[in-house]
């Protein structure tokens, strides 16, 4: 299947990838809106790599895992694989109790930050527009969109 | 090939759905002395506090049992296993046949005896969809409810019926509440946040006779009583192993394969002891995703495909009140050489504990910042020497870039999720 994978000597840590991001999950879809009125958490999780010379950085969204252990942690059904692989979770069965969080060994699953409804966020691959927002909008070509085969 | 699978819980239906993975042919038939097709059992709280319906407590879609041509039995108790003839006798009257066996029959409920407890018709414990919807039905504005245990079970039907009914208090013997997860200091800031709430705890205490409309307790104090809730705590039900006269501890034994001592018998779930790699010692871990994998385990050394369970540790993610609660390993250890990290901020009621012992992680409680926990539990799994990453974990946030580069590429790219 394919995933997106982070090319570290690309990236700037600009945070363009968590803006679109968040906004292919917003409703309204527009950049400006999704930032002023609604309340998302991306899918990804930017690191800063230390190293003496110079800062460097990788966005870092779910490795939809062959056997995925947030899957066997969910106690509510909501989180599964898909035929195509993808690792989804089902929002109105979440009940945001954080099982997935404790077992994800990647720590690529987010607790959201709306209060109101309390569940994870975690990278869906944009299914629905079958290209990855935080792929096609990075500046510097740090996030890719490949195969698993390609990779190994 | 007939396989049987006695309970229809996390453990049952993992196990039938790897079996249908590997057999495509096979007979596979589940039984369930309950009458619901497989639920949430932790989302029990959350249907009794109204938070899910019967239908989003529902562990799998409606379609799952069709789709893998699993056939349920529900209302159905395996009374007993004749192991020589391969036969389980059901409460429905019927025998079932079996070539690999499947017994995943979870916890019951430890209620101690307390005097006079007949007294009281509304007595309850917690642990079945049954147990909510009995309590649902009972519950009114003007109800008095006492819960017996302040751990996991009891805490969560304590949020459930916050708001909903005149009282609650919370008796528990120890000194603190969640006391197999919590340090006493966490325990008592956690208290204090949920007496804010109307709870009343009693600690150091417990109830020592019950009567018709209240409870008598042990320093003698009287407290009104209309609906009493047992969440002392649970034990493995091992009753349906042993008529088959399989080996049983505190739960029953199996080996890494899930096999019991009784040939063609497996057991997986909170009714067995499996390896604690941190004590490593045989322990009735009694945790969803244990179960998960145990039940998935044995499914496929059922259905002739060879794994091994590679044993697990405690661990627990919890919410209350609004507090998120993430622990794994050991949080209150014995052994003095245990180094113990600990940074809090009391006003944001954040918590952060970390054990370490012979340059390895082995435990941590995380209470309300639950951000990349697994992180940590990957580093207790893993068995990970802490002097091999980039940086000291009790100075700074984990994050992968605590690993070396290698290691850290290996996990991203190559998909090890180990």
């Amino acid at each position: 299947m394919k995933k997106v994978y982070a090319f570290e000597k690309n990236c700037l840590g600009c945070g363009l990838c968590e803006v679109y991001c968040k906004t292919a999950h917003s409703k309204s879809k527009d950049i400006i809106k999704t930032y002023r009125k609604e309340n998302i958490t991306s899918a990804i999780v930017i690191e800063e790599i230390l190293s003496p010379k110079a800062k460097t950085y990788f966005a870092l969204q779910c490795r939809h895992c062959a056997d995925p252990k947030c899957v066997k942690a969910c106690i509510s059904g909501a989180m599964y694989k898909d035929q195509n692989g993808i690792v989804k979770n089902i929002k109105e069965k979440c009940v945001g109790c954080l099982s997935c969080v404790l077992v994800c060994p990647f720590g690529a699953v987010k607790r959201n930050k709306d209060k109101e409804r309390k569940i994870i966020s975690k990278c869906d691959l944009c299914i629905e527009t079958g290209t990855p927002a935080c792929v096609e909008n990075c500046p510097n070509n740090a996030l890719k969109l490949m195969d698993e085969e390609e990779v190994k | 090939m007939e396989y049987l699978i006695i309970g229809n819980s996390v453990a049952g239906t993992s196990c039938a759905q790897k079996i249908r993975f590997n057999d495509k042919k096979g007979q596979i038939t589940i039984l369930s002395e309950e009458s619901f097709p497989a639920y949430g059992r932790p989302l029990i709280s959350y249907y009794l506090a109204g938070k899910v319906d019967s239908n989003l407590i529902q562990y799998r879609n409606d379609d799952f049992y069709r789709e893998n041509k699993i056939n349920v039995v529900l209302n159905c108790k395996a009374l007993n296993i004749d192991s020589k003839n391969k036969k389980v006798k059901g409460s429905n009257g019927k025998e079932y046949s079996y070539d690999k066996l499947l017994i995943a029959t979870g916890s019951v409920p430890f209620v101690p005896p307390v005097k006079g407890i007949e007294n009281q018709k509304n007595t309850f414990t917690f642990l079945k969809l049954e147990d909510a919807k009995k309590i649902e039905k009972i519950i009114t504005d003007k109800s008095n409810v006492i819960i017996v245990g302040a751990g996991l079970i009891g805490l969560k039907a304590a949020e459930a019926l916050a708001g909903k009914v005149a009282s609650i208090s919370v008796v528990d013997l120890a000194d603190r509440l969640m006391a197999s997860v919590l340090d006493s200091q966490t325990a008592l800031r956690i208290q204090k946040y949920i007496e804010k709430r109307d709870v009343k705890f009693y600690l150091s205490n417990t109830v020592a006779e019950v009567g018709k409309d209240s409870v008598v307790l042990k320093n003698g104090e009287k407290l009104p009583c209309d609906i009493l809730i047992m969440a002392v705590g649970v034990k493995p039900n091992t009753e349906a192993a042993l008529t088959a006269g399989i080996k049983v501890n505190r739960g029953i034994v199996v080996n890494e394969y899930m096999e019991t001592s009784v040939k063609n018998i497996y057991a997986a779930g909170d009714c067995v002891e499996s390896l604690d790699i941190l004590s490593n010692q045989n322990k009735v871990l009694a945790l969803w995703p244990n179960a998960y994998m145990q039940g998935e385990t044995a499914g496929s050394n059922m259905s002739g495909v060879e794994n091994k369970f590679a044993g697990s540790f405690a661990m627990n993610a919890i919410g209350f009140f609004g507090i998120q609660l993430i622990s794994a390993g050991i949080v209150d250890p014995k052994d003095e050489k245990v180094s113990i990290y600990i940074e809090e901020n009391e006003k944001e009621i954040t918590y952060k504990k970390l054990l370490t012992l012979n340059n390895k992680l082995i435990g941590f409680a995380l209470l309300n910042l639950p951000d990349r926990a697994g992180i940590y539990t990957s580093l207790i799994n893993d068995d990970v020497k802490l002097d091999s990453l980039n940086y000291d974990i009790t100075k700074k946030d984990i994050g992968l870039n605590v690993f070396p580069q290698d290691i850290r590429h290996n996990k991203l790219f190559r998909g090890n999720n180990k």
